[in-house]
């Protein structure tokens, strides 16, 4: 059994696509397969007017964070968030300004989302790095006690069930880093398409 | 003699109802009542849109990886390359559905058909290889080795000369159709994507995804005039990637997808400078015309959408949810 699972510790951490081997040797902690940019640049979401005239004002308008929110959460369906851009848009007294508000709120909160999506991505390679290290020695230790001519089988199996659960857990954090790497991409798809019903509704 | 002029009075009023009726009837019938199909890189479909309702009324299952995709030359099949599945499959316009494949090499990416639609000319990205095919035959008639990692293609407009790009080798090969030789070939900016003719065959206009330009070639003395440059205030120079291109048939502009920049630039295709830009939707890809050229349809990658953009009026009108990671189009009659 022990044997069996020291094999399949080492298999894993040789086959895996685990955080020590990085997409780009640059970015040693980026995870994943998509390419890391850093942030949306603002030009490849806003072709609308300028927005120097409103920075970060949306955040003094109580009714303009709460519906950033309200669209800035990837559960509130498109559909629903266009109804209530355009509900919105059509009862403010400016427009444009209306607009452009809104348009930064949501821009500043996604793309902090993201920021921080990104950050813990690398916190986990990171942790990864460690976890798959703390394996690999534990491994050896479990084989280095299995060959000795008279084992200690009580710390054969204490090791083996460590090796166990460190295994899973670190099996458990690769297929969540995985599935964690597309949202960066799904917060820019959302931004871009809140960003164009909004340019829509000024035009 | 007064029932001469009579009988004549009452035709022209008829006439007159007649021509009123039939201008009324052109008025108000759908002007554009075309088919798109839209290759979806990632899930492996086609989607089929109505240009009169601008909505998806089909969704065919493909091979693997689909990405270039053409009409045939008569608009009974449309023909789409499915790179991991190692061929060109064939759909049946009427049917839509997949009912045949042609031979081509490994993994073939985009492909141009002579004015005829008798031979089809295939990029095959992992062989470093075009490969002709006889379409009606469906058999394989031969390879042209060419540049590493071959994608755009394109033929003259006086059907003698096939144009290949190669990604990785950075040129324009000029291939002989007759001798099936290369005779030339021009070196571009990095990672060259696709390949356009001027209709009027003076130009060769060869975009370049990494080198961020669109090289303009004079396909006689095979050499680079000059170089479109693309500026997008707030936006890294890197973020702007030209692929696919479109020119008008009048030659008198191009419509330049910029990839990840989610702009179409506009460009006076005499002076070749850039006169605007459009905001469409993520990556995008490739394009193409409405047959009456009212229209221009462009693939986003990112955004799985496809954008309608009014030619004339030089504005994005719509955009229509597709599948996964639309790569290319093709439009033409139902």
């Amino acid at each position: 059994m022990s044997s069996r699972i020291s094999i399949i510790a080492l298999l894993l951490l040789a086959s895996s696509a685990q955080p020590g081997h990085p997409a780009n040797p640059r970015d040693p902690d980026w995870p994943c397969a998509q390419a890391k940019v850093p942030e949306i640049s603002l030009a490849a979401v806003w072709a609308g007017p300028p927005l120097d005239d409103v920075q970060d004002k949306w955040k003094d308008d109580a009714n303009i964070s709460s519906l950033v929110g309200r669209l800035a959460a990837r559960r509130t369906p498109m559909e629903e968030a266009q109804k209530e851009i355009t509900q919105y848009l059509a009862t403010a007294t400016d427009k444009t300004r209306a607009a452009k508000l809104l348009f930064v709120g949501l821009f500043d909160t996604l793309n902090a989302q993201r920021f921080s999506v990104m950050n813990g991505l690398e916190r986990a390679t990171r942790k990864q790095r460690e976890a798959a290290d703390m394996i690999r020695s534990a491994t050896i230790a479990l084989q280095a006690l299995q060959g000795a001519s008279s084992p200690d089988q009580q710390k054969v199996n204490e090791l083996s069930n460590q090796l166990t659960w460190e295994t899973r857990i670190f099996e458990d954090r690769r297929r969540v880093v995985k599935f964690v790497c597309e949202v960066p991409t799904t917060i820019d798809q959302r931004l871009f398409a809140l960003s164009r019903i909004i340019q829509q509704e000024i035009e | 003699m007064q029932a001469a002029v009579k009988t004549e009075k009452s035709r022209m009023r008829r006439l007159r109802l007649l021509s009123a009726i039939g201008l009324w009837l052109m008025a108000t019938a759908p002007a554009h009542a075309f088919v798109a199909y839209v290759s979806n890189e990632k899930s492996n479909t086609v989607s089929v849109i109505d240009t009169d309702s601008w909505t998806v009324i089909k969704t065919i299952k493909v091979g693997q990886r689909p990405r270039g995709i053409e009409f045939t030359r008569d608009g009974k099949f449309v023909m789409v390359a499915v790179g991991d599945d190692d061929r060109i499959e064939v759909i049946d316009t009427k049917t839509q559905e997949v009912v045949d494949s042609l031979p081509s090499g490994p993994d073939p990416e985009l492909f141009t058909q002579d004015a005829a639609g008798k031979l089809l000319y295939v990029a095959n990205e992992n062989d470093n290889t075009v490969t002709i095919i006889d379409v009606q035959k469906r058999i394989r008639l031969g390879d042209i080795q060419v540049g590493v990692e071959p994608e755009g293609m394109t033929i003259s407009p006086d059907g003698k000369t096939l144009i290949n790009t190669s990604e990785t080798t950075n040129m324009a090969h000029f291939i002989d159709i007759e001798k099936r030789q290369v005779f030339a070939n021009v070196l571009v900016d990095a990672r060259p994507r696709f390949a356009e003719f001027k209709r009027d065959g003076s130009e060769l206009w060869v975009s370049s995804e990494i080198g961020g330009t669109v090289s303009i070639i004079d396909p006689v003395k095979h050499a680079v005039t000059k170089k479109i440059t693309f500026s997008i205030p707030g936006l890294r120079r890197e973020a702007i990637q030209p692929v696919g291109i479109g020119m008008t048939r009048d030659g008198k502009t191009a419509f330049i997808a910029l990839g990840p920049a989610n702009r179409v630039a506009i460009v006076d295709a005499a002076s070749h400078e850039v006169t605007k830009y459009l905001l469409v939707g993520q990556r995008v890809w490739h394009m193409d015309f409405t047959p009456d050229q009212k229209y221009l349809l462009v693939t986003n990658g990112l955004s799985n959408d496809v954008s309608v953009i009014d030619v004339a009026a030089q504005k994005v009108i719509k955009s229509i949810q597709v599948g996964e990671l639309p790569w290319g189009i093709t439009i033409a009659h139902p």
